[in-house]
């Protein structure tokens, strides 16, 4: 079973006139089967707490530290672009990621390249797909590589809502299926709802301000009163908590 | 009209092929009322040409003989270019303090008119071997040095980003991800710095060779066979040609297959440098 903590911790990005902190005594922490997603309002430092965790980035100081058992786990990172390497095929994208490049390998990397349905372009480049076929390659990557903990970067936002909305589902039934840890950020809270089972808040610095269950049954149609319920209630708990960046 | 002869009368191909017709035949009638034998009609450049390729010429050069000597020379000054430029570049890219250091020295050789390299060549190492191959080198060098430094700086960092948090190793992400977005940089330094190589190398046959196409032309200048240089002049264009379509085209399409459709603009990449004296 995999888990995340974050104790303390704390990154400051210094350029040439200027020092921005931007995170300054994060703390949180997950482990198991649980869909994580992260509000916040931007700037917070959602995506930075994700660099740090997938070691992109250092701490400047706290700990930062998934692991699986007593091992460093393996992280799966899907980005808010796809971040595909334009000169590989689809299926080489899956490859370069990979441990080893054997024909067992290149079975799982099909096999899950089915999973978001592109089996058929695996020999295809990057730039022949549609920005929602490339953001499915992205996500069949980090699933490709079987890791112990899927961190998301608003994975969906860029997408128009018809592909947006049959990618959640996707990604609902991989989550059922594989058990992993998901940790998800997001800025759109009807899609935190409807997705996860555990819900925080960050403040300004990744801050947390609010950590809640969401104990609705899955599947969650966002027209269902009670996931519209919620929806509301998350919103309004925003307006509370004054996150709106100062 | 039958539609055959309709779609040869529109294209655009006729039309080119008629300007140039038109062209040759409105040259070829012109010469004989001006008062000079200098010009000479397209049937005697035609003429010239077509000796020269039968190796029959009174030049000590068969034209053969002349642009492989050339050849030889911009690859192998071209080569040291590459050997030179590429650390070079990475440098300037990768490290802003050598960046400063070289910047003006750089923007100053590629604004350099290939005719001075020539010269101060010439005029240091005479009518060697060497003074072409420096020629080229220095006419060249810049072109890499200037399109490596501004790959090193194009390479994607979201794609290195990526490759980290995967936990690739350095070598993997060299391989996969910095030599690949170097590509169409290296791709114009080779396009860029071959012409101006070029350029240079026949300015320095012309002033310290004894052999070559920069130095056969100047032969026939010399000699005052105007067709001798006008077919030379042709003879370089191509030459020029045939190494864009069978050396440039055919790499560029197997190093770019993977760009999305084939009939995009040249595999140039955005903020190469491609300035040209
Ligand atoms: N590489 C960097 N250099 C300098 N400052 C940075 C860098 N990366 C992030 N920051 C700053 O750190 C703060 C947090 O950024 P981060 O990208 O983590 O926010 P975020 O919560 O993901 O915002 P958004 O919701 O808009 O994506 C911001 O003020 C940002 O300007
Ligand atoms: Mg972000």
């Amino acid at each position: 079973m995999a888990s995340i903590k974050v104790q303390s911790l704390r990154k400051e990005f210094v350029t040439s006139d200027s020092t921005v902190v931007a995170l300054e005594n994060a703390s949180f922490e997950a482990s198991g089967h649980v869909f994580v997603s992260i509000v916040g309002p931007s700037g917070c430092g959602k995506s930075t707490l994700l660099n740090i965790l997938s070691g992109i980035e250092t701490p400047t100081s706290g700990i930062a530290e998934i692991t699986e058992g007593d091992k460093k786990a393996r992280n799966g990172y899907v980005f808010q672009a796809a971040r595909l390497l334009p000169w590989r095929t689809v299926m080489d994208n899956l490859l370069f990621v990979q441990k080893d490049r054997d024909a067992e390998t290149r079975e799982r990397c099909q096999r899950y390249l089915e999973m978001v349905d592109l089996g058929h372009t695996a020999n295809k480049y990057p730039g022949q797909l549609s920005g929602g076929m490339q953001q499915r390659v992205g996500i069949a990557r980090a699933f490709s590589i079987e890791p112990d903990v899927l961190l998301m970067d608003e994975p969906f936002s860029h997408l128009d809502a018809i592909t947006g909305r049959s990618l959640r589902k996707e990604l609902h039934h991989i989550w059922m299926e594989t058990r992993k840890t998901v940790l998800f950020v997001t800025h759109d809270v009807g899609e935190a709802v409807e997705l996860s089972n555990r819900m925080v808040i960050f403040g300004q610095g990744g801050r947390l301000r609010e950590d809640m269950k969401i104990d609705l049954p899955f599947p969650r149609d966002p027209a269902d009163d009670a996931v519209a319920l919620t929806k509301a209630n998350v919103l309004r708990t925003f307006e509370e908590l004054d996150l709106v960046a100062s | 009209m039958p539609r055959g002869l309709r779609r040869f009368w529109r294209s655009t191909r006729t039309a080119r092929a008629i300007s140039i017709v038109s062209f040759l035949v409105g040259w070829q009638l012109l010469i004989p009322l001006l008062p000079t034998a200098l010009i000479p009609t397209p049937f005697e450049v035609g003429e010239f040409m077509w000796a020269e390729l039968r190796a029959d010429t009174l030049a000590p050069e068969t034209v053969y003989q002349a642009f492989a000597t050339s050849l030889r020379r911009l690859v192998t000054g071209f080569g040291i270019a590459l050997l030179i430029g590429i650390p070079i570049g990475l440098l300037m890219g990768l490290f802003k303090r050598v960046e400063e250091f070289l910047h003006d020295f750089v923007v100053v050789g590629l604004a350099m008119p290939s005719l001075v390299w020539a010269l101060i060549a010439a005029m240091w190492f005479g009518f060697v071997e060497r003074s072409s191959i420096i020629t080229v080198i220095l006419a060249s060098v810049t072109f890499v040095i200037i399109n490596v430094s501004e790959g090193v700086r194009a390479v994607p960092k979201d794609l290195l980003d990526m490759g980290r948090a995967y936990g690739t190793s350095d070598l993997h992400r060299v391989r996969h991800v910095v030599l690949p977005s170097l590509m169409p940089f290296l791709f114009a330094s080779l396009r860029y710095g071959l012409a101006n190589g070029w350029k240079g190398l026949v300015l320095a046959e012309i002033y310290a060779s004894t052999s070559g196409a920069g130095w056969t032309i100047r032969f026939w200048y010399d000699a005052r066979r105007a067709q001798g240089v006008i077919g030379y002049a042709l003879f370089f264009m191509i030459f020029a040609l045939l190494a864009e379509r069978l050396v440039f085209r055919r790499l560029s399409d197997r190093v770019f297959r993977w760009r999305p459709s084939q009939d995009q603009p040249p595999p140039e990449a955005e903020g190469s440098v491609q300035v040209n004296i």
